[in-house]
């Protein structure tokens, strides 16, 4: 018994520093943006502290999120970061697996190869974004170059505010998304493969099967458990886009969009950005927590169905 | 299916460029519908040997023919064999079912009667009931069983088992070797087995091939390997206690051992030679040849072995096995007497004399 108790003080030593800076800067935030979700007209007061029930509100209730739910552009918001979600998610799940059974499966260069695939890891976002950008710009880019090449006539990528520019956008966007969060995955899937005994793949060979069917049937399967984990963690990370919006079409923190509409690729979290407080506005404190929670719930639902799948189907 | 390996080499480069010969010129002729011992000590080129034959590896050198056809260019797929691996390899995802049937989907044979062979096969080395369990589900045995279902349901034209009982407990590698002979003998099948393991080898092959480092050194029926060694180096691997190594010279014909002769009519010049003496040739015998210094006898049960040394000899024990009935007969110093059926001599190079 002694032993046990001494154990545990030193494991709760080892682990205070995390459990610290996760109380103050999750666990706590959280919380405290729950209940100002439900704070109708919250509003910072000089010198009444950090915590949110010692501010200003005019009433308890709802209304924020009946607010929030009834805002069109919070709709648009949502639609968008669904699109996103549902597009990217499965390109990038897909690519990053071929790619990194591509790159284990070559033998010379596979350095070189891995290097390249990880770089816009180690880059900054919003250096990427204007790269793009710039790739993608309507007159001298990279890409209309391409297009003018094979004959076509010159698109207006991320500067039109039509239907078409809307989908031309999200083409960039995903283009952009995708790209950026490959590295991530092909690290995991690369040593997820490397992992897989090189036995299954002889005996596998000389029990003749295709190489269509190792894949499916070895693969596959052996991965699974990286491939749930790069799921969910993708769609998490979907559902919070934002920065690759603002990236791309470079145009400052509060524009989602061409000159015509500057709400067109909004996402649920550059609308809550939106709502906060800054210099030029005093913002909708409440209102933008109602719309975090709403995220968080949705993360969480989604999350949920995906671990109750992915016990089912994730083998051993 | 029988199969010949003509001068085969296997020989691996690293990166720096030291080549590492696994494998050197194995001239052998493995008969058809036979269980043969691919048997040597760690890292003598058996897994290598067994791989080439499987296609795993290309060899660098030589041809490998089964029957008449040439198969050292044909990948594994295509060369109709069955290989169990060592660790079994089973898929881990896979029902005990579906791995056995994998092969079989493989070669888009129809669903029902996959199933039915494979249910036959599994019945064939008892494991018909854990069908619908995974692998970790079963012992190391039943895994084993498993494998040999899974190399065996394609129907092979060779079988290569690779270190097949080395993953098993002491009891159940006698027991799951008697299987292999006799799952063997069932389908006829011609098949090869690599073992680093004497007993293992000896107990089950029809015949022994043995190889030490990367040179063929022998190949026989086991019996025969113990009873006439080709070289030195086959008989000290072989036999457990191992042989008893004396040093002796050849002097005008005469052979002798620390100034006693043991035999005479050798022909060359005056020379160091090696001899040899089974264990189980001795006796205990007041007029024996040899006079030993008795450290300790080892207690087995039906036998005892006595383990000592002999002066001027000082560099290998003697162990000896005699009826444990003679244990009140073994004293400090015990004199010896020896089958000279059971004495071989041999050159300091390793070649057989006699």
């Amino acid at each position: 018994m002694l032993e046990d108790k001494k154990d545990g003080w030193k494991a709760a030593i080892a682990l205070a520093p995390a459990m610290i800076f996760l109380v103050v800067f999750m666990f706590f935030p959280l919380v405290n943006t729950t209940i100002m979700s439900f704070m109708e007209g919250f509003q910072f007061r000089a010198n009444a502290g950090i915590f949110a029930i010692s501010h200003r509100y005019q009433g308890i209730g709802f209304q924020e999120y009946i607010n929030v739910l009834r805002d069109p552009i919070f709709l648009t918001a949502l639609k968008n970061t669904m699109v996103m979600v549902v597009i990217s998610v499965p390109i990038s799940v897909i690519l990053g697996l071929l790619v990194s059974v591509c790159l284990n499966n070559i033998k010379r260069l596979q350095n070189i190869f891995q290097t390249i695939f990880f770089l816009p890891y180690v880059t900054n976002t919003i250096a990427l974004g204007m790269v793009f950008k710039v790739m993608f710009s309507t007159n001298n880019g990279l890409i209309n170059l391409i297009v003018e090449t094979f004959g076509g006539d010159k698109i207006a990528w991320l500067t039109d505010a039509t239907t078409k520019g809307y989908w031309s956008a999200l083409f960039v966007i995903t283009c952009y998304t995708v790209w950026s969060g490959l590295a991530f995955k092909i690290l995991v899937f690369l040593s997820g493969l490397q992992s897989i005994d090189k036995q299954y793949y002889e005996a596998a060979r000389i029990d003749g099967a295709s190489r269509a069917r190792v894949f499916w049937k070895i693969t596959v399967p052996l991965l699974s458990p990286m491939i749930a984990y790069i799921t969910i963690t993708s769609f998490i990370g979907a559902f919070k886009a934002y920065e690759s919006v603002i990236a791309v079409f470079g145009r400052g923190s509060y524009i989602f969009g061409p000159a015509g509409d500057t709400n067109m690729w909004i996402t649920v979290v550059g609308y809550v950005y939106k709502l906060l407080p800054s210099l030029m506005t005093p913002g909708n404190l409440s209102k933008a927590s109602a719309g975090s929670v709403i995220l968080l719930l949705i993360i969480l639902a989604f999350t949920g169905i995906q671990l109750y799948v992915s016990k089912k189907r994730v083998h051993y | 299916m029988e199969v010949v390996l003509k001068s085969l080499s296997k020989h691996f480069t690293d990166r720096k460029g030291n080549v590492a010969k696994a494998l050197n010129d194995l001239d052998v002729t493995i008969p058809s519908g036979k269980l043969i011992g691919l048997l040597g000590p760690s890292g003598c080129g058996k897994s290598t040997t067994l791989y080439l034959i499987a296609g795993l590896h290309k060899p660098t050198q030589g041809q490998i023919f089964f029957g008449d056809s040439d198969v050292t260019n044909v990948p594994p797929e295509k060369r109709g064999i069955g290989l169990v691996f060592q660790n079994y390899a089973l898929y881990p995802h896979l029902t005990v079912r579906q791995n056995i049937m994998f092969p079989l989907e493989n070669m888009k044979m129809p669903k029902d009667e996959a199933i039915k062979i494979a249910q036959e096969m599994a019945d064939l080395v008892d494991i018909g009931k854990l069908m619908d369990r995974k692998p970790k589900e079963l012992s190391g045995g039943q895994q084993q069983r498993v494998a040999i279902a899974r190399a065996l349901v394609k129907k092979p034209r060779v079988l290569l088992l690779d270190e097949p009982l080395s993953n098993l407990d002491a009891r159940l590698r006698l027991q799951t070797r008697e299987e292999i002979k006799k799952i063997q003998r069932e389908t006829g099948i011609t098949t090869i087995f690599v073992t680093h393991d004497q007993e293992e080898a000896m107990s089950i092959s029809d015949e022994i091939i043995l190889i030490n480092a990367g040179v063929f050194q022998q190949m026989d029926h086991p019996q025969k390997v113990y009873d006439e060694p080709a070289n030195l180096f086959v008989a000290k691997f072989l036999g457990n206690p191992a042989i008893n190594i004396f040093h002796g010279q050849i002097k005008t014909g005469v052979l002798s051992v620390n100034g006693v002769e043991l035999d005479k009519g050798f022909k060359g010049e005056d020379r160091n030679v090696v001899v040899g003496v089974r264990p189980e040739a001795f006796y205990l015998d007041n007029k024996g040849k040899i006079e030993i210094n008795v450290e300790f006898v080892e207690h087995i049960g039906r036998d005892i072995t006595v383990v000592g040394n002999v002066e001027n000899q000082n560099d290998s024990k003697v162990r000896i096995i005699i009826p444990s009935d003679h244990y009140n007969d073994v004293f400090d110093k015990s004199r010896l007497g020896f089958t000279p059926k059971r004495m071989y001599i041999f050159e300091e190079t390793g070649e057989r004399i006699k």
